[in-house]
């Protein structure tokens, strides 16, 4: 009874934004078992048309680009060795483990027969963009949660594994670029089989590449639109002079999208461009407010000193991705003169209780965790030598007694 | 996908001739009786035309599709049999994860139900919309044409094309095609030049002949290519692409950081030196 009271006085006095939060998380739960009880084709607007909906198209599709945070600061920080930027790369991998976890039960939802889920393990099928998207996801949601320990391991002052986990930091940042590179262009393989289904100005050859490419440069913003709200709501200081580097790198990225999406639509498509209104407004959208509107803000000068800026161009190109993504997994699916899919309001319940549930686990591990207060230099990585096995500083031989 | 063991020109095939079909439906339901497959609740006018059910589902794996038309100022009704095409390369083996369908060498397109996953890619990748699936339960299952492969293995014709008193053919693909051709240079007024499935996404095992344009009929346009190959071509690459990354951020690392070991070797030669 009494921890029971205890978790619920510290709940009681958590702010009214995370109770808010819990509220959702928990109807989102509550809509996911209604789904196991009556059934996919009862509880969410799919049907044979529409074997895809909101689940797949945000929960998987989207979620997966939006988690890229934490391997290319990983990559920009430990790989490129730029150290100032060490302070990003632990909300980010936070970030990037919710945001693998979260996947992972998306797609549990998703699936039909979610408990043979570990057939992908017994049956190989490596001619499916899906078998190597599952093995990479798994992959990578382990290599996400031993890099979550590491602050896990600081909080409970595990010194053994910590040191481990340190002396693997490199590898595991290279490690996590080589899978993500893998599963974030795959997601993009997956609509390639569609030829005669996703409209032309999303389906063509490079697909698998644009999804890559966007990735990386939407991982870099959500870690400025991540770092730039956390300094705003949760009293966090102001790293816009950390944030100002990316803003540098995102630009050349956003660069080579542009130039392979305009190679791709204009010499490897496979009919008309323009003709269905809606689809070319979307695309215009995506494309305008998504790409082109947050290239230049981002190429300015002033974004490298204007915080408001830097968050305003981040928003965008999330928007953009988020809105990419519906439009070649969703929208652009659609075929002329068919029922138009709308997700159900449980679909709904639950994708909204999986973006609460992610703001509510970061919000409460940022409280609990050293997260954001990271200062290697000040951490103990000496291993207790509790069985007086490796000999003290000065005694052992090698190193001069200066004790 | 064991593409390399089957020979597609002796694989069992479809000749659905649709000039002679009656629109009995008795393929329907010779199909609902073999499968053991429910009837389903409808009502008339429900689809596009005058066809029921007004679909494929989970419970009807062909039916006999209608369309009317107008020849000389006269009404007119087509029909054709709708069917999983059983393609040579198929699409849902090729983007099933567990690789629970496979072409086997007889024709048929067979799915294991113990293997699948339920993640319905097989549905989002068949061009033609083949696979249902059993939305009515808690933990569903695809559904789809089975080329009545157990009767096939025994020697028997599947049981729609036993069924059928006029329009379906059943042979060895290469037989059927030649039969095709045969069957428009004999009677050139009568058909519409095309055999819809010689080409279509890399042939299929059921071919259909016609007598009005297809894509009048409602048949859909689809490409000559195999669908496995659209994604084989970006999946290829996957091996050397992770090694490569890794390569190339590997050495990017070692380069980046030789700057602070050459400083830390520097300062242990200075520690030294005093």
């Amino acid at each position: 009874m009494t921890a029971a009271r205890i978790i619920m006085n510290e709940i009681k006095g958590y702010h009214r934004f995370i109770k808010l939060m819990m509220v959702l998380v928990g109807m989102g739960a509550l809509s996911a078992m209604i789904r196991f009880i009556f059934g996919l084709g009862v509880t969410t607007n799919l049907n044979d048309t529409y074997p895809w909906g909101l689940w797949i198209s945000f929960d998987v599709v989207t979620a997966v680009p939006l988690a890229a945070g934490a391997f290319t600061i990983g990559v920009v920080a430990h790989v490129c060795h730029i150290k100032k930027l060490e302070p990003l790369v632990r909300p980010a991998i936070v970030t990037g483990f919710l945001g693998y976890s979260l996947v992972c039960i998306g797609l549990l939802l998703d699936l039909g027969q979610p408990q043979r889920g570990i057939n992908v393990l017994r049956y190989w099928n490596v001619h499916s963009p899906m078998f190597e998207v599952s093995m990479c996801v798994m992959a990578y949601t382990t290599v996400l949660t031993l890099e979550f320990l590491h602050p896990v391991s600081e909080k409970f002052g595990w010194h053994i594994p910590l040191r481990l986990l340190r002396t693997l930091e490199i590898p595991f940042a290279i490690l996590a670029a080589m899978i993500s590179t893998l599963h974030q262009s795959t997601l993009g393989t997956f609509f390639l089989i569609a030829v005669d289904k996703l409209h032309n100005l999303w389906y063509n050859p490079l697909l698998p590449l644009q999804f890559w490419l966007s990735a990386i440069f939407t991982g870099l913003s959500i870690v400025i639109f991540e770092a730039s709200l956390v300094h705003k709501y949760m009293g966090q200081p102001d790293e816009s002079e950390l944030l100002a580097t990316l803003t540098r790198i995102i630009p050349w990225v956003m660069g080579v999208y542009i130039v392979v999406k305009l190679y791709a639509l204009l010499f490897l498509r496979h009919g008309p461009l323009f003709d269905r209104p809606v689809l070319t407004a979307l695309f215009a959208t995506e494309m305008i407010v998504g790409v082109f509107m947050p290239f230049s803000l981002y190429l300015g000068k002033r974004i490298k000193t204007d915080k408001r800026l830097q968050l305003r161009a981040a928003s965008m190109v999330i928007f953009g991705l988020v809105l990419n993504r519906f439009n070649v997994s969703m929208f652009g699916m659609e075929q002329a003169n068919q029922q138009i899919y709308v997700p159900s309001l449980l679909e709904s319940l639950v994708t909204i209780g999986i973006i609460a549930a992610h703001i509510l686990f970061f919000v409460l591990i940022a409280k609990y965790f050293p997260i954001f207060e990271h200062h290697p230099e000040a951490t103990d990585y000496t291993i207790p030598d509790r069985f007086r096995k490796v000999g003290r500083p000065g005694e052992g031989h090698g190193s001069p007694s200066e004790a | 996908m064991s593409a390399g063991t089957v020979n597609y020109a002796q694989t069992r095939s479809f000749l659905i001739d649709t000039t002679k079909c009656t629109g009995c439906r008795g393929c329907q339901v010779a199909c609902k009786q073999w499968n053991q497959l429910k009837a389903e609740k409808t009502t008339f006018f429900s689809g596009e035309g005058y066809q029921n059910p007004p679909q494929m589902s989970e419970y009807t794996f062909t039916r006999v599709k209608f369309k009317d038309y107008e020849k000389h100022g006269q009404n007119e009704f087509a029909f054709y049999k709708e069917m999983c095409m059983h393609c040579n390369e198929p699409a849902c083996a090729s983007v099933c994860p567990v690789g629970a369908f496979h072409k086997t060498p007889e024709g048929p397109v067979v799915y294991d139900s113990k293997k699948c996953i339920g993640c319905r890619f097989c549905m989002v990748a068949c061009p033609f919309g083949v696979p249902k699936y059993e939305w009515s339960k808690a933990f569903p299952l695809v559904k789809k044409c089975t080329g009545c492969y157990s009767r096939v293995k025994a020697g028997l014709e599947p049981a729609c094309a036993t069924a059928c008193p006029t329009a379906i053919t059943y042979g060895s693909r290469d037989e059927m095609l030649k039969e095709a051709s045969r069957r428009i240079a004999a009677k050139p007024e009568r058909y519409y030049k095309t055999i819809y499935g010689k080409e279509e996404a890399g042939g299929t095992g059921v071919l259909y002949l016609t007598q009005q344009p297809l894509d009048e009929l409602g048949f859909k346009k689809i490409t000559k290519r195999p669908l496995p190959s659209y994604t084989w071509q970006a999946l290829r690459l996957v091996p050397g692409i992770f090694l490569t990354v890794g390569g190339t951020l590997s050495a990017i690392s070692w380069f980046q950081h030789r700057k602070d070991r050459i400083r830390k070797e520097e300062e242990g030669m200075q520690e030294k030196d005093k």
